[in-house]
């Protein structure tokens, strides 16, 4: 028989904490995003570039980032750049490592929603009079960010979900920290990380349906 | 009937039925197997040595219990925030891993009298001017999630009002986070510091001074319904102390006099 009498009301009494931490998670994931959505743009610009290097470079970033753990990212960011004097704190390491992370997986979304679109696009903004860039800008950036949005928002539920990694570089302030922190106190393992886990689908499934509603707004014809 | 057959099966019955109930004391003799959780980078109640064994003073504890037992000892290695939650799920039967006995996890499980006794020690980078306890006013401390120590640092913390508390998931990461000068200073027991500096492995770290928080009463611990082996407990840690094993494995593995497991003035 289970061997385990649940104590609901002990969980709910800390739900205002665990609510406060949620608000940093959502922040550190949105940031996180931010952060990836540029550096993705930069890393595939860099690899449609002529330049061997810079190719090389965002190469090597994308193959990292999608190929490793996202928890030896985070952790690399504290304590790896730890062993060479670079202190950051575990909120910067933990943004870091994830914006690290989000910008490999969104520059592989980005270059296959560019493969997307026909080529025949640019070369009629061309032949239109547009310069490259005016082109790149105008016709086919707008049409490249409309596909890659579905994907992008994926991105960002599992970025939610990545925060939670944060306890293994002294977090404590997100979600998943102020959960451990409690359930370490208490042993109430099964009700803390329940109601955590409920608030988690709640974060995750607020962005997915405000996504929807942004790209039914922004990509209207 | 016949009576001979009456009282044959009335003896058949009550034989059968009293097997029904066995509590985990049985259990162990039973399985022939005592599943201890012991913490494995807390040096010197448990470490693991060169070739990768278990040794400490928790292990050997652990295997002068199975002894007792008459069955053969399995230690399952568990980080600090683990201990209980190994017990809750059934992954060990008894926990051996210095778990300081607090008010708080005795509503969970149930925890023995005294084994040990550890004193609080401040251990501070060399480079952060951190010298005493008072010193870390300000700065970044931290220490081991779910611990004693962490749990009444964090509180000394929000009472002076400034500095930042971190807690990370081992021991080993506390350290290693001193010794790069993430942390400026952590409060360990002082045997672990004490045991850290000496291997070299944290350069740059010393122990600066004791910290003023009570003495640290460490227990075995085991469901809180089991009172049969909590009872069996008991007096397993009281003979440990009469026949002078205590003595001989304090000696053994911390040196000098070992501490007084009786608070003065209170029964248990």
């Amino acid at each position: 028989m289970l061997n385990y009498t649940f104590h609901w009301n002990q969980a709910f009494k800390a739900l205002p904490q665990m609510l406060d931490g949620a608000v940093v998670t959502l922040q550190i994931a949105l940031l996180s995003m931010v952060l990836g959505v540029a550096l993705a743009l930069a890393l595939t610009a860099f690899r449609l570039s002529g330049s061997r290097i810079l190719r090389g470079f965002a190469t090597t970033w994308v193959e990292i980032a999608r190929n490793t753990p996202a928890l030896f990212q985070i952790y690399m960011a504290h304590f790896g750049l730890g062993n060479f004097g670079i202190h950051l704190s575990p909120y910067t390491a933990l943004l870091i490592g994830i914006a690290f992370n989000n910008a490999g997986y969104l520059a592989e979304n980005f270059r296959g929603a560019l493969k997307a679109i026909p080529e025949t696009q640019a070369r009629a903004g061309r032949s239109l009079g547009m310069t490259p860039i005016q082109a790149f800008r105008l016709i086919v950036l707008p049409q490249m960010l409309r596909v890659a949005f579905l994907p992008a928002t994926n991105q960002m539920v599992w970025a939610i979900l990545m925060t939670s990694l944060g306890v293994t570089v002294g977090m404590n302030t997100d979600l998943a920290g102020i959960t451990q922190e409690l359930n370490a106190r208490s042993f109430r393992t099964f009700e803390f990380f329940a109601l955590a886990a409920v608030i988690y689908y709640i974060i995750a499934k607020l962005v997915t349906l405000a996504a929807r509603l942004v790209a039914a707004r922004m990509f209207r014809y | 009937m016949k009576p001979s057959v009456l009282a044959f099966s009335l003896l058949a019955a009550t034989a059968l039925t009293s097997q029904a109930h066995a509590d985990k004391l049985d259990d162990i003799i039973a399985s022939g197997t005592l599943r201890c959780a012991v913490v494995l980078d807390f040096p010197p109640m448990g470490a693991r040595d060169e070739s990768n064994n278990a040794i400490g003073f928790d292990v050997d504890y652990c295997n002068d219990l199975a002894k007792a037992l008459g069955v053969t000892a399995e230690i399952v290695e568990t980080p600090f925030p683990e201990r209980i939650p190994a017990l809750m799920s059934g992954r060990v039967d008894v926990g051996v891993a210095s778990t300081s006995d607090t008010l708080e996890r005795a509503k969970t499980v149930g925890m023995t009298i005294p084994y040990f006794a550890f004193e609080m020690a401040v251990t501070a980078n060399e480079k952060s001017g951190v010298k005493s306890f008072e010193d870390m006013k300000g700065k970044v401390v931290g220490a081991t999630a779910g611990t004693y120590e962490a749990i009444a640092l964090e509180e000394q913390v929000k009472a002076w009002g400034t500095g930042e508390f971190r807690p990370y998931q081992t021991q080993a990461d506390v350290f290693l986070a001193l010794s790069q000068g993430q942390l400026d200073a952590t409060v360990s027991t002082s045997t672990v510091a004490q045991a850290n500096v000496k291997t070299g492995k944290f350069p740059g770290i010393a122990v600066v001074g004791k910290a003023p928080f009570d003495i640290d009463y460490v227990s075995l611990f085991t469901n809180r319904e089991e009172y049969g082996l909590i009872n069996f407990l008991n007096l397993f840690i009281n003979q440990q102390v009469r026949t002078g094993r205590y003595a001989e494995l304090y000696g053994k593995w911390v040196g000098g006099e070992a501490p007084n497991l009786a608070v003065n003035g209170v029964y248990r």
